[in-house]
């Protein structure tokens, strides 16, 4: 069977198509288009998606969007009635918002595609999010737990998956509803510290590290436990579920005191700097213990060894973290895309294993299935620009680029297909030597252009991933696709100053040979010259832009950034020292 | 006339930092459309020309930038601009309601020469409106001699690409924009109009929905809310 899945129109558009149960193409939007967090109908990602596995439109037996939009009206709808009179300013908005496109997704893919309306099913949100977590792990039986801002009403579920060759089953066990959302507690934060929301949430966990918790006691004034172990929100201190404008109210900013102006730097030696930081320490250390403790409990109820969490709060490494460490469960599964964009996938699987019964595929365990690097562009390119270009067999270009990195050169990284989610994993990457403060800052000043306070994160051979970070049980699983912050060892805190935390902790990227077989080849040449076989890899990409995905836009953001050398392919290209040729 | 409003729009030195940092925005987006620009093009002269004007873009966000902060500090604690009147001086349109993915190399420098020319004399005016403000004229002034280089360029690149038929691709970029500028103000118009509607029937209609939903929610568990099989509908609803 052949099956597109879609997520589209709140952020993250992307497209997945999977052929006889195994993926054969997926993609964010935002890669083709270039405009970062692009939530419009993903066209062009459903186009390229065809065209990689020779498809016409016709040729599909589904296209399965990630969520139910009827009912996700019937939540903006019955919140607009619940928050009268104070809502009359968000309902005209929220109406012409949803009815101009959100409402009519049937017709939208039917018209766009051409496919029969009756070829078009729906998800519901959540259960997108639980498939693109089980159905890509490596597990027969695992407990679920999905949380993220909202979907239709749910915001937070736990559950339980079974796979087999002859039954392939998710159940819900339960869920927590809108407006009481961990997801939006966050964003809430986030919008209050000045970030933008879907987008600065890292921004928060970054800063955390810088704060104390002081202020876990009026956290937990807006977000109370249920009798029954679940939570929910004082609404009195938010306004998300009354207006589009601001989540927060005047009652969380007599609480908090008054938020930050996004215009303004944070600077942590002042009063409203550390005030800032220890807002964001106290949010991240009760999310962090809401989800322990409702992990513990699934974990109680399930008696499985195995987690599969998903939703964009999965992405929250510290509390993942935290969850493996505290709740009992041995390992935990986080899909390299467990926000929005990942749903494309888990609807299409969804589709695929439970509504149409296709017996269960192993699912290849790694992020790559977006468009590759196309040979030859880059040497062309760089040629035409006169650039100093060698092409070169694959053993030398890792020993020269090893070379490179030893010498303190900052390294454009592209290799093979594109990953899938809002992390570089090896494949469009930004590499650097991980050793000192200075190289974190020239990363953040000359290519990044962003926050002084926010990390970067290394890559480490699965192999020699304990010798530099403590690693709890079940840590390197956490770690494959970099969804856990940990420890490093304070013995190696000096030496790997560049990824080190203010905390002393990294997001740590362990990587199997298998995975990424040049990158780990290149961390082996690297260790062998400096000792310590770890790359700082930050996401290919330069402030406001998502990250590269064809070698022109690689080639591209070398030209007008920091970057000292780029690898496409086989193909190396440096800059021209200045007064070198014209 | 024109000149006594913008003066007077420029006055206020918390909103001339607001519009400064609006100001910025608009060029970075403005930049990041050129390198999608300069990405797309098979022409090498005009990657690398797309790829000049992206920097100069970038460098002005960050000459408005500057100066909207040092603007900023200098403002009392707690003042802030009410409304930004960018409809009567607007920055740099940029290429925001451009698909440059849609463009041809002829058609997108036409879009640009003339976006441009229309930026230098919004920027002019500036210039004349802050006499006042030497510092923030100074990054208006630096501003406009890049936009000459951009208008001078772009031209001379139409011409190179489409010499036969560079002017009718001009006055189509005219018209196209001409198009668009209704388009705004009619979809501006049939906003507004929806908002009243809208509004109406939220006031009209809803009052005995609303009190119904807000009984049920009173009698809504909190916490958990288990999710039973029969709630599992089939994949062809959207419900």
């Amino acid at each position: 069977m052949r099956i597109l899945g879609v997520s589209a129109h709140y952020h993250d558009a992307a497209a997945a198509l999977i052929v006889d149960g195994l993926p054969v193409a997926a993609v964010q939007e935002e890669r083709l288009s270039r405009r970062k967090n692009d939530a419009a109908f993903p066209l062009a990602a459903i186009e390229w998606c065809l065209e990689q596995a020779g498809l016409e439109p016709g040729d599909l037996d589904a296209v399965v969007f990630y969520e139910r939009p009827m009912l996700k009206f019937d939540r903006i709808l019955t919140c607009a009635l619940r928050a009268f009179p104070q809502s009359w300013r968000s309902f005209p908005h929220a109406m012409k918002n949803t009815l101009a496109e959100k409402l009519w997704v049937r017709g939208i893919i039917s018209s766009q595609l051409g496919v029969p309306r009756q070829k078009v099913l729906f998800t519901e949100h959540h259960r997108s999010h639980a498939a693109a977590a089980f159905l890509t792990a490596p597990v027969r039986d695992a407990a679920i737990l999905t949380a993220d801002g909202v979907g239709e009403w749910a915001t937070l579920t736990v559950g339980k998956g079974t796979r087999g060759p002859d039954r392939t089953a998710i159940t819900l066990l339960r869920e927590i509803r809108f407006p009481h959302s961990l997801g939006m507690l966050y964003s809430t934060f986030t919008a209050f510290l000045g970030f933008a929301v879907n987008e600065g949430e890292y921004k928060v966990m970054g800063l955390a590290s810088y704060g104390r918790p002081t202020m876990t006691d009026a956290v937990r004034k807006i977000i109370s436990p249920t009798r029954d172990g679940a939570f929910r929100l004082n609404l009195d201190y938010f306004d998300f579920h009354t207006t589009a404008k601001r989540s927060f109210s005047a009652r969380f900013i007599d609480l908090f005191g008054p938020p930050r102006d996004p215009l303004d730097p944070i600077d942590l030696e002042t009063a409203d700097g550390r005030r800032y930081a220890d807002c964001a320490a106290s949010v991240q250390l009760v999310l962090e213990d809401i989800l322990v403790e409702t992990a513990r409990s699934l974990h109680s109820e399930t008696g499985l060894p195995d987690l599969c969490l998903g939703g964009g709060v999965a992405l929250n490494g510290v509390a993942n973290h935290r969850i493996l460490r505290e709740s009992g469960f041995e390992r935990i599964f986080v899909p390299p895309a467990p926000g929005d964009a990942g749903c494309a996938l888990g609807a299409a699987l969804y589709a695929d294993r439970i509504h149409f019964s296709n017996p269960d595929r192993e699912f290849p365990d790694h992020p790559f299935w977006g468009p590759g690097v196309e040979e030859g562009v880059l040497a062309r390119l760089a040629r035409e620009d006169h650039l100093p270009v060698e092409e070169l067999d694959e053993p030398g270009l890792i020993a020269r680029v090893a070379q490179d990195l030893a010498q303190g050169r900052i390294v454009g990284w592209m290799e093979g297909a594109l990953e899938l989610g809002p992390r570089a994993l090896g494949h469009r990457s930004i590499l650097a030597g991980p050793h000192t403060i200075q190289m974190r800052d020239r990363l953040n000043r000359d290519i990044k252009h962003r926050e002084e306070f926010r990390p970067f994160a290394p890559v480490v051979p699965i192999e020699a991933a304990e010798r530099f970070f403590e690693l709890p049980p079940g840590g390197s699983r956490l770690a494959r696709f970099m969804s856990g912050v940990f420890p490093v060892r304070p013995e190696w805190r000096e030496k790997l100053a560049a990824i080190t935390h203010v905390d002393g902790t990294a997001r740590v990227q362990a990587l199997e040979r298998d995975m990424a077989p040049r990158l780990y080849a290149l961390l082996e040449a690297y260790g062998r010259l400096s000792g310590i076989p770890i790359l700082l890899n930050t996401s290919f990409n330069l402030a406001g832009e998502p990250i590269v995905n064809r070698t022109v836009e690689g080639y591209l953001t070398f030209r007008r950034s920091g970057i000292d050398v780029l690898v496409a392919g086989c193909t190396r290209v440096t800059k021209r020292v200045s007064g070198e040729g014209t | 006339m024109f000149l006594f409003l913008h003066r007077w729009i420029w006055h206020d030195p918390g909103r001339r930092a607001r519009k400064l940092f609006d100001f910025a925005e608009t060029e970075a987006d403005g930049g990041r459309a050129l390198v999608r620009a300069a990405e797309l093009t098979q022409d090498r002269t005009l990657r690398r020309l797309y790829m000049l004007h992206a920097a100069d873009e970038s460098r002005h966000a960050d000459l408005f930038r500057t100066r909207g902060t040092a603007l900023r500090r200098a403002l009392p604690a707690g003042v802030s601009a009410p409304f930004q009147l960018n409809w009567v001086s607007p920055g740099e349109r940029g290429l925001d309601d451009l698909r440059v993915q849609a463009e041809s190399d002829a058609s997108l420098l036409a879009f640009l020469h003339l976006s441009e020319k229309s930026a230098a004399g919004h920027f002019a005016t500036y210039v004349d409106a802050l006499k006042r403000d030497p510092l923030t004229r100074a990054v208006f002034q630096e501003v406009l001699k890049d936009e000459t280089f951009h208008m001078n360029y772009t031209l001379a690149q139409l011409a190179r690409v489409a010499p036969k038929r560079h002017r009718l691709v001009l006055w189509r970029a005219r018209l196209g924009r001409l198009w668009k500028a209704y388009l705004r103000v009619m979809s501006a118009i049939a906003a507004v109009m929806g908002t009243v509607i809208l509004t109406l029937q939220y006031f009209i209609l809803l009052p005995p929905f609303a009190l119904l939903a807000k009984r049920a929610e009173r009698r809504e568990p909190q916490g958990w809310t288990p999710v039973s099989p029969e709630r599992e509908r089939p994949l062809e609803s959207q419900y």
